[in-house]
């Protein structure tokens, strides 16, 4: 029988409108991102370093984009409810895909690993977008019973449409 | 942390199945670089960096290292053996465990095959992060280096490229 029903499978393939980032990349909070992860490459902060390189000028690096959609301003303040809500654990909406959950009536989801693809650098004043999509659902059995993986994809692009990387997600349903 | 050698370039055929990449060490971690990393990316969970919800709350030993910075661990390792010639093209990852506030980490790394292509080679590696005794991320990645004698990779990395 198992989980992944015709309802689910109508969920695969079909991929989300496009998300922007409310601000194109700035080199302050790429300074703050190559701080936080002590990255030491110097064309990710130096013009002459980066004009050597293949890129030609200064980029972020290569997980960036998965780090660009950050709240605009003016938006409303998530933190709020730490006000009304002093258990509330601070995640916000995790889950900002656009993706409807899957109906598969299942209540525990566990993180089954992240596959990236590669392609080009972010750079200093782009644009980044992104899109979503399933792209599996398979039922299983294991040792502690069944479970159902389910795997989704991320493609982040530039202003121009140049795929920057692509991240597919497995997340394990019981 | 120093500055890499940007001018460090190696070929296909300098790397050998078996070969370690040069492992990277970070730690101990402390709660400043856990606080750092989560206002870098704006993520409010407190898990990691409120020792009292993170114990007393969710029942945690410590606060949490994120595991969105210990992928860009491996990112750095991946990049910083291919050099400036080499391409990171693919990354894959589990995490297998908790790292908490205080541990050191190590990004290691070991080449497990290599493959030709037509215009470049492409080296696979297992990686992962030891803490003390215990892998608690393990992976592969894919990385492709030029010919000694063969065209820079290409830059837009090829999409459709088939394993």
């Amino acid at each position: 029988m198992g989980y992944v029903t015709d309802a689910v499978r109508a969920q695969l393939h079909r991929r989300t409108p496009r998300q922007t980032s409310a601000e194109a990349i700035g080199a302050d909070s790429l300074r703050r991102f190559v701080q936080a992860t002590m990255e030491p490459n110097p064309i990710h902060w130096d013009e002459q370093a980066a004009a050597a390189s293949r890129y030609g000028h200064v980029v972020a690096p290569p997980l960036y984009p998965v780090h660009a959609f950050r709240r605009p301003a003016g938006t409303p303040d998530p933190l709020d409810r730490a006000f009304t809500d002093p258990e509330w654990d601070g995640s916000g909406n995790r889950d900002d895909t656009g993706l409807p959950p899957l109906p598969l009536g299942l209540d525990r989801h566990l993180n089954g690993g992240s596959e990236v693809e590669f392609y080009a650098l972010a750079a200093v004043g782009d644009t980044v977008s992104v899109t979503h999509e399933y792209v599996d659902a398979v039922d299983k059995v294991g040792k502690s019973g069944e479970f159902v993986l389910v795997k989704r994809e991320a493609v982040y692009t530039n202003q121009d449409g140049q795929v920057l990387l692509t991240v597919r997600r497995t997340g394990i349903h019981r | 942390m120093s500055q890499v050698e940007t001018t460090r370039l190696i070929a296909f055929e300098d790397v050998g199945v078996g070969d370690e990449l040069s492992p990277i060490v970070r730690g101990p971690m402390s709660t400043a670089h856990l606080m750092r990393w989560s206002a870098a990316i704006e993520n409010w969970h407190r898990i990691h960096y409120d020792w009292r919800f993170a114990t007393g709350h969710d029942g945690l030993p410590d606060v949490l290292v994120n595991g969105s910075w210990k992928q860009h661990l491996l990112v750095q390792l991946m990049r910083e053996w291919l050099g400036p010639s080499g391409w990171l093209w693919q990354l894959s990852y589990q995490f297998r465990g908790m790292d908490v506030a205080g541990s050191t980490l190590t990004a290691w790394g070991r080449v497990a095959d290599k493959r030709r292509f037509d215009e470049f080679g492409v080296v696979v590696c297992e990686v992962g992060i030891r803490n003390g005794e215990r892998d608690t991320t393990i992976g592969s990645a894919r990385g492709a280096l030029p010919y000694r004698e063969g065209p820079a990779v290409p830059y837009p990395f090829p999409q459709g490229l088939s394993w």
